[in-house]
């Protein structure tokens, strides 16, 4: 065992850990070589670690001249072999979204941490929490394809899970979003750091296949599945021939085929759904009320169904860990025999709550508690439980 | 038909140049899709040419390739070659990615005057700043050809183009000029009529560790040559201005309008109003590479030194 591999992975324990710190320290253990950044708030404390970080382990942490250049040398940097990272906020995401599309169509792996601030614009409380960009991550780009997109809620999910978006990305070849928060980011709470060994069999590497006569996803058409192979890497034999920006067939030659090639690009994610879609329900089991959440609004929420239920009324939280691609089938599930659904967000629009209408019975009530900028207070979901359960 | 003969002469042609063809070495098998009268046919048959005379290694020279009208280079060039399209302008940073994820590569960039001087000035400053073990060539046809001949940062003084249908007005940007300020190591220009000089500095550039930057000026006949008189770049010496309707005239033209470096020095600014100098500008081995530097300080984080 080399030196490099014994910092890469932190001693087993428990550490107290910030939010970014936190994301930093799960990719490296994810296996991250290449870090791409530009530095924006509240998304700095990444790059700024994993410049210290990433030498030691034998990676490359580049700042970059803007998010353009650094989400296009992630982009070279994942073609080449390595397992590639960038850290951004809302501003930096417009920017970047360009590439996104372009790496969706080349089915480039790569993961991206979003650190949600305020917006729209550059300006004003920066530092504060706004999931705005979640509707931007959903279509991030021109054309069609389609994203995996993970809502941690604390410095633990922060940690676990962007060892999960690395493997995600791995495996289905599109791109794949950690979406924290001002707030989560600048968190500091205990994180457990699993053995070295805990960690190696979670991850999955950056290999070679045995056959090279594929490069990219097809439809076996024998068993209707959708087959993805592992990512090309440029220095070595599994190569296409040429890389065009052009539906592409399996072998990466250019085809007018393109509605099937559409097709490969979001069902090969979506047809993995139950793989993907990680959720949590909390005291769901016999409840009239469904609160469904995703990221820091999820904490308030356990803390409210608690209250509510000492109080008598059968609340539960439907959580989503997953937030693309949405899980149709099992919020339909959750919502079916419920009373209400109570929806807090932190933005206005509810871009969840858009999907859940889409899902719910026409009949059953839904609010949503909308906050920009500040938490959700526990009391500010008990007092809609209250009202919504008279 | 028989009676018109053979399709393709048997006769081996005689001259020097094409006395072994590399025409099977192509990706597209002799199927290109440029205009008549374009450059990226040369340039697309002098890059295979190298890479074939210089068995460089596939694996070892990726080509990253920017976007313009020589995108459809990958259907001329070397068909072993491995090739990276990237994003309008976002070659240099591609190149950035993948020299530093694996420093055994040396990526070659193919961009053009409008992606590398226009939308992607800004990551082409900084590569040659950074001296990013790399090569590229910008290939300035002074004119915005896939579009369909919008004026470019470099569409010279006076000229016409779709969107400048009273003639430029603006300064041109110069990559040379712009790459010797940004730091680039090696820097030369050179045009397509020129095949062997280009040979000569892209065999230098491939030799040389760092950034090294050619310029290379290339006929776009359809949208610049139909759009302007071959007296463009030489309004003040009084010549009388010829339509520049086949490739041969442009060739002509690029050569006419065109100065060795040394020449060059005895003239002023009126008189190199649009033209083109062409030769080395700069060759500097003392300058180390990014990867290497990068390389001691991960060895200095490692705690190795």
């Amino acid at each position: 065992m080399s030196d490099k591999d014994t910092k890469r992975y932190l001693p087993e324990g428990k550490y107290i850990m910030m939010g970014n710190v936190a994301m930093a320290e799960g990719a490296l253990a994810a296996g991250l070589n290449f870090f791409g950044g530009y530095p924006i708030t509240p998304s700095t404390e990444v790059i700024e670690h994993l410049a210290k970080r990433l030498p030691e382990v034998g990676g490359t942490c580049l700042q970059m001249e803007d998010e353009l250049a650094s989400i296009n040398a992630v982009m070279g940097a994942s073609l080449a072999g390595a397992k590639a990272m960038t850290a951004t906020s809302g501003p930096g995401l417009s920017l970047m979204v360009e590439t996104i599309s372009m790496a969706a169509n080349l089915e480039i792996p790569f993961v991206f941490c979003d650190v949600q601030r305020v917006g729209p614009g550059s300006h004003g409380p920066v530092t504060a929490p706004h999931h705005n960009d979640i509707g931007l991550v959903r279509f991030a780009g021109h054309g069609e394809f389609q994203v995996i997109a993970l809502a941690p809620m604390n410095c633990q999910e922060l940690f676990d899970l962007t060892i999960t978006a690395f493997n995600f990305a791995e495996t289905y070849r599109c791109p794949v979003f950690i979406l924290s928060d001002a707030y989560l980011g600048h968190i500091h709470e205990p994180v457990y750091v699993p053995s070295k060994e805990e960690v190696i069999k979670r991850v999955i590497m950056r290999e070679l296949p045995q056959d090279y006569s594929k490069i990219y996803s097809y439809k076996d058409n024998d068993t209707g599945a959708y087959v993805i192979p592992k990512p090309p890497i440029i220095g070595t034999d599994y190569y296409p021939p040429t890389a065009l920006q052009l539906p592409h067939t399996t072998q990466g030659l250019p085809t007018s085929n393109i509605l099937s090639f559409m097709e490969i690009l979001i069902e090969k994610v979506k047809s993995n759904i139950d793989k993907i879609s990680l959720t949590e329900e909390y005291r769901l089991e016999d409840a009239d009320i469904v609160i469904i959440a995703y990221g820091l609004p999820v904490r308030a929420s356990y803390r409210a169904v608690d209250e509510a239920r000492d109080m008598g009324i059968k609340v539960g939280v439907f959580r989503l860990i997953t937030v693309w691609p949405f899980p149709d089938e099992k919020v339909r599930e959750v919502v079916e025999n419920c009373k209400a659904i109570i929806i807090p967000e932190l933005n206005y629009t509810g871009f969840i709550a858009e999907q859940v209408e889409r899902v719910k019975k026409p009949e059953t009530p839904m609010t949503k508690i909308p906050k920009v900028g500040v938490f959700h207070h526990p009391d500010d979901i008990l007092n809609v439980i209250k009202e919504v359960s008279k | 038909m028989s009676d018109l003969g053979p399709r393709y002469p048997t006769e081996k042609p005689v001259q020097p140049y094409i006395q072994y063809s590399y025409g099977g070495y192509l990706y597209g098998k002799y199927n290109s899709l440029f205009c008549a009268g374009c450059g990226y046919g040369i340039i697309g048959h002098l890059f295979t040419r190298m890479f074939e005379d210089e068995k460089l290694d596939p694996k070892l020279y990726p080509l990253i390739i920017g976007v313009g009208c020589y995108t459809q280079i990958v259907t001329l060039a070397h068909y072993k070659a491995q090739k990276i399209t990237t994003l309008h302008g976002r070659a240099p940073a591609v190149a950035t990615g993948v020299k530093m994820a694996n420093p055994n590569l040396k990526p070659i960039v193919f961009t053009g005057d409008g992606d590398c001087l226009g939308i992607g000035g800004n990551h082409f400053i900084h590569i040659c700043r950074r001296n990013v073990d790399c090569t590229i060539l910008i290939f300035n046809n002074s004119i915005y050809g896939m579009t369909g001949g919008q004026s470019a940062p470099t569409t010279l003084y006076g000229a016409k183009s779709t969107t400048t249908p009273y003639k430029v007005f603006e300064e041109r940007s110069d990559a040379v000029k712009l790459a010797l300020a940004a730091g680039a190591t090696y820097i030369a220009r050179t045009t397509v009529a020129h095949p062997r000089t280009f040979l000569k500095y892209f065999k230098k550039a491939l030799n040389h560790k760092g950034t090294s930057v050619i310029e290379v000026i290339t006929p776009c006949l359809t949208y610049f040559g139909s759009k302007n008189l071959d007296n463009l770049g030489a309004e003040n010496l009084g010549l009388p201005g010829n339509k520049m309707d086949t490739g041969g005239k442009m060739i002509e033209w690029i050569k006419r309008n065109t100065i060795r470096k040394n020449q060059a020095k005895f003239m002023d600014d009126n008189e190199l109003l649009n033209r083109y100098v062409i030769g080395e500008f700069r060759y500097d081995t003392s300058k180390p590479e990014y990867s290497e530097v990068y390389a001691k300080i991960q060895k200095v984080a490692m705690g190795d030194d």
